[in-house]
């Protein structure tokens, strides 16, 4: 059981916090999640930075929404605040999942306009340190042989993105018997390299951020990054693309705002998503949580946000998650 | 006895109801081999076998009040109920006084004081809340932000 | 040697006067959120992530201001527990089993100096512990996999049997009810929503905070006006204010037993520390020999829940540092303040950023003792709750639980979820339904049906995985005995018990 209050409180506190501090009609940035996550990241990142860099003239208020994994924050922006200007929303792999899955009690992605991403955790696949599995090829071929034989474990419940990642690898070899792969969703990323050290998992599905220090610390290997090249400060980590897996799949870190804003509006907010994207700040940040240059603006991110969710969506159907 | 019999039957009434909610849950195609309906099957099962007991071996008759007190637990129910509803649209004060000066009359009828400590207790926990705690209240809500 | 050069350099790092002032506020502001029913340790602590942020602190301070509103909120969530009967928070719940029954018995001063004492030995040495151990004590970790854990979980489930020592079958429901409130949400094992029917409110589960104020505090408010207060502890005539040397002195095994037991639940992600607390409790029952009065006012059942679950919040710290792996509420809202820091909890830490581990270390132990020094001095003041009358007391319980709740999620629907809460609570107290396994089937049902899921996927649903290693058949014995034999379980349990009595 997870207490929505350890997110809900953060919301409370935050919004309290700012509204004693005195800023008053600032725009608001919504994360959808407690504090700590990604999402709160994108929030207090972005938004400090685009201050910093003149985009907006008062300081971006943050408000923690958390709940239905998104869910709320998304219904309350469509329902809610349909044509407010002011109020961005940081979003996710995850929030394109979940739509996909229509996990947000009906709603569409096209309830709201997306503004881009601008940055992105690679997702990998790692093994304990003894694994027998060398790379990548080997993993999924043992897999392929017998499914029963390899048990990957994520931080997302099952369906999730990080299941989804190592079946979309698997998709991409032929094998399509994807049902019978055998995957448990744990409370975190943290937590699935723990059960993969431990021997009770032959592999992790998630993000490099989550794998820094055991990666460091030799407890755990890294058999394929899921990027185009090989990511900067990594570069002896594999990419599946080099190892005959033509899959990029990354937790992207982007922002949406309401469909009813005003094309004026949502020009301001990409180009200063724009903007923030090619900062130094911006780019000091990434190294810091460990995130890889992914920048798609505007409609350029529509269009390629529609592929994934369709593709997800494919996936869902094939699993049962979606009916 | 009777309550126990009565809350007995009242149970397995739900555990039934729990399990055929039980049984409309999906199934997704994952390999899973204990499946999203056996844990709900089981815990109907188990508070279905427990109804049973409760229902042929009942305890004691627990000594229920008087109908005038059910009446005022109502009371407060109705309250608690109008302040979780208001908060929202009113803001913490205005509901907060209400609420506590009504639920301090239902203890103790005495109007003044009643009214007293609505307003006391309301305007305290709402600087507590928001001034050393740092929480978000609203305290007066949307119908009076104009 | 090198820990005293460590310890000297955290102590270095966090002892100065601007940090030691945030430590009393951090440790007086954690008592009060931790007394505050619906506010717990997770939210005090993520209360004051913005404030540390406006503050311009540096990692250490923030360190220390949190950490001594982490413990400090630990310590507090026993006030409410002993002085109305409401956890504070879910650690808390087992402080109300004995604590209340001697508060009503006019004792509230003597089970809040020895809970005091008892939160302050669990911390102490849990810190120790954490101090000397830590990365060995990670791997331990690596050692519980799913058929590790659905033992351990059913060993809290088989060992409910002796909490309620009237009705075994209502027991057994209350268990089934909080179970079957947990399946409520996302399936993780499928991804697909369970009982939800369409509500999104119910997409994340029901909360157990909202669950504990309802059948706690707002049932608390109806039993009052029923009974007039009859049976409550609200104004009933004080003993006078004396430390309880000879309680304190009786419990000194049951304190240092149920530190081990909770420390080691902390140390585990999955189990955290109310399952610390509550197996604290347990065992504490079965080993003593007037095992039978626990629940009717028994000192060493205040003792033993307040060492467990405080061990149990720094056992905790262990898998967050060296891992990255919260394994409470509480210690996820630390995790996300480390990260916002930029310091990444994980294997090398400690070797990495020896300043920061040493400098928590030395903060934890800081705030260990001023909670001490604070506690047992404010006792007087807060029995003094006992006094104010009820027409006042209990309309504002009722606002600071609806307050707090609503200012953490914004969200009618909770209250309205709390409210229901509270009738069955009033109902079930008059049934004689316990509610404590309810709260403890919400916190730990999810768990415990994942780790089986998840053990049945890895084997393919070969049953016999659940008892391949040693640690699981163990627990499974603990089990087993817990369930059919306490006696059994006393024998083995009893032996440091003895010198004493």
């Amino acid at each position: 059981m997870k207490s929505g209050f350890e997110k809900g409180i953060a919301a409370g506190v935050l919004a309290g916090a700012m509204s004693l501090s005195g800023v008053a009609l600032a725009a608001e940035c919504i994360a959808p999640a407690n504090p700590g996550g990604g999402w709160d990241f994108t929030c207090r990142t972005i938004g400090k930075i685009m201050y910093d860099i003149g985009v907006v003239d008062k300081p971006i208020q943050v408000t923690n929404m958390a709940g239905g994994g998104g869910g709320l924050a998304f219904s309350h922006v469509v329902n809610d605040r349909n044509e407010d200007g002011d109020v961005i929303v940081a979003a996710s792999s995850a929030t394109a999942t979940r739509l996909a899955q229509n996990a947000y009690a009906g709603h569409t992605a096209d309830q709201v306009r997306f503004l881009g991403a601008i940055g992105a955790d690679p997702g990998i696949i790692a093994v304990a340190a003894d694994s027998p599995h060398a790379s990548l090829v080997e993993l999924l071929d043992a897999v392929k042989a017998d499914p029963s034989s390899v048990t990957f474990a994520g931080g997302s419940a099952a369906g999730g993105f990080d299941h989804l990642k190592v079946l979309m690898a698997l998709g991409r070899t032929g094998f399509t018997d994807i049902t019978r792969v055998k995957y448990i969703g744990v409370d975190g990323g943290a937590d699935a390299i723990t059960q993969t050290i431990g021997g009770h998992t032959q592999a992790m599905t998630g993000d490099m951020s989550e794998v820094v220090g055991f990666l460091k610390s030799g407890d755990i290997r890294v058999v394929a990054v899921f990027t185009d090249e090989r990511v900067p400060g990594f570069e002896d980590i594999p990419t599946a693309k080099e190892q005959g897996i033509d899959i990029v799949s990354v937790n992207w870190r982007g922002l949406y705002v309401p469909k009813g804003v005003s094309d004026a509006d949502y020009r301001k907010w990409s180009d200063g998503l724009a903007r923030v994207a090619t900062s130094p700040e911006w780019a000091e940040a990434m190294v810091a949580n460990g995130l890889a240059p992914f920048t798609l603006v505007g409609d350029e991110f529509q269009g390629w946000l529609d592929g994934v969710i369709g593709e997800i969506e494919m996936l869902s159907r094939d699993i049962g998650v979606i009916q | 006895m009777k309550t126990d019999r009565i809350f007995g039957l009242c149970v397995i009434g739900v555990a039934l109801a729990y399990i055929a909610s039980a049984a409309q849950i999906q199934v997704g195609f994952l390999s899973d081999p204990v499946g999203s309906r056996t844990f709900p099957y089981l815990v109907g099962g188990v508070a279905l076998a427990c109804a049973l007991v409760i229902v042929l071996r009942p305890d004691e008759e627990p000594g229920w009040p008087p109908l005038a007190t059910f009446g005022r637990i109502a009371i407060a129910l109705v309250v608690l109920y109008g302040f979780a509803v208001a908060l929202r649209p009113l803001g913490f004060l205005i509901p907060a006084a209400v609420a506590s000066a009504a639920i301090s009359y239902l203890i103790s009828p005495r109007p003044v004081a009643a009214v007293l400590c609505g307003i006391g207790i309301s305007s305290l926990l709402f600087a507590i809340f928001k001034f050393a705690l740092g929480l978000s209240l609203a305290p007066f809500g949307r119908l009076f932000a104009g | 040697m090198d820990l005293w050069a460590n310890l000297a350099q955290g102590f270095a790092v966090a002892l100065t006067f601007s940090t030691l002032m945030l430590a009393v506020g951090g440790c007086f502001i954690g008592t009060v959120i931790g007394s505050l029913p619906g506010l717990g340790p997770s939210n005090g602590v993520a209360i004051l992530i913005p404030l540390a942020f406006s503050l311009g602190l540096d990692a250490t301070e923030a360190l220390v201001l949190m950490t001594s509103v982490y413990y400090g909120a630990m310590y507090g969530g026993r006030i409410s527990s002993i002085l109305l009967n409401i956890p504070g928070d879910e650690p808390a719940l087992m402080t109300t089993l004995d604590g209340y029954p001697m508060a009503r018995k006019g004792r509230a001063g003597d089970a809040l100096v020895l809970s005091g004492v008892a939160s302050f030995v669990g911390a102490l040495l849990a810190t120790i512990g954490l101090m000397l151990l830590a990365p060995i004590l990670a791997r331990i970790a690596f050692l519980f996999g799913p058929a590790e854990y659905f033992a351990l979980y059913l060993l809290a489930f088989c060992t409910l049997g002796g909490l309620a020592s009237k009705n075994q079958a209502k027991a057994a429901l209350a268990a089934a009810i909080g179970l079957g409130l947990a399946m409520i949400g996302l399936d993780n094992q499928t991804g697909i929503p369970r009982l939800t029917f369409g509500e999104i409110h119910l997409m994340d589960g029901i909360d157990f905070l909202v669950a504990i104020v309802g059948l706690f505090a707002v049932a608390e408010i109806f039993i009052y006006m029923e009974s007039h207060g009859r049976n409550s502890a609200i104004g009933v005539k004080l003993e006078r204010i004396t430390v309880p040397v000879r309680d304190i002195a009786n419990s000194t095994f049951t304190m240092l037993r149920s530190t081990a037991i909770g420390f080691v639940a902390g140390l585990l992600p999955g189990a955290g520390a109310s399952l610390g607390s509550f197996l604290a409790y347990m065992a504490e029952k079965s080993v003593a020999r007037d095992g039978a009065t626990f629940g009717t006012g028994n000192p060493r059942g205040v003792a033993a829940p307040e060492a467990g679950n405080n061990a149990a919040a720094g056992g905790a710290l262990v898998p967050m540092l060296t891992l990255g792996v919260p394994g409470s509420g509480t210690t996820a809202v630390l995790l996300a303040l480390l990260l916002t820091l930029n310091i990444t909890p994980g294997p090398l830490l400690f070797s990495e950023r020896p300043e920061v581990v040493w400098g928590l270390i030395a903060a934890l132990l800081i705030a260990n003792f001023v909670l001490l020094v604070m506690n047992v001095p404010m006792v007087k003041l807060f029995v003094r709750i006992l006094s104010v009358p009820p027409w006042i007391l209990l309309p504002g319980i009722a606002m600071v639980s609806f307050g707090g709740i609503y200012s953490l999620s914004g969200s009618a629907f909770d209250l309205i979820l709390m409210i229901i809460f509270g009738i069955f609570g009033y109902l079930f107290r008059k049934i004689g339904v316990p509610t404590v396994p309810i709260i403890l089937g919400i916190l730990l049902g999810n768990n415990m049906e994942d780790s089986l899921r998840r053990a049945m996927v890895i084997s393919d649903g070969d049953w016999t995985y659940l008892f391949s290693s040693g640690i699981s058949i163990g627990l499974w014995v603990a089990a087993i005995a817990g369930f059919v034999a306490p006696l059994f379980l006393r024998n083995l349990l009893t032996r440091p018990g003895r010198i004493h009595g």
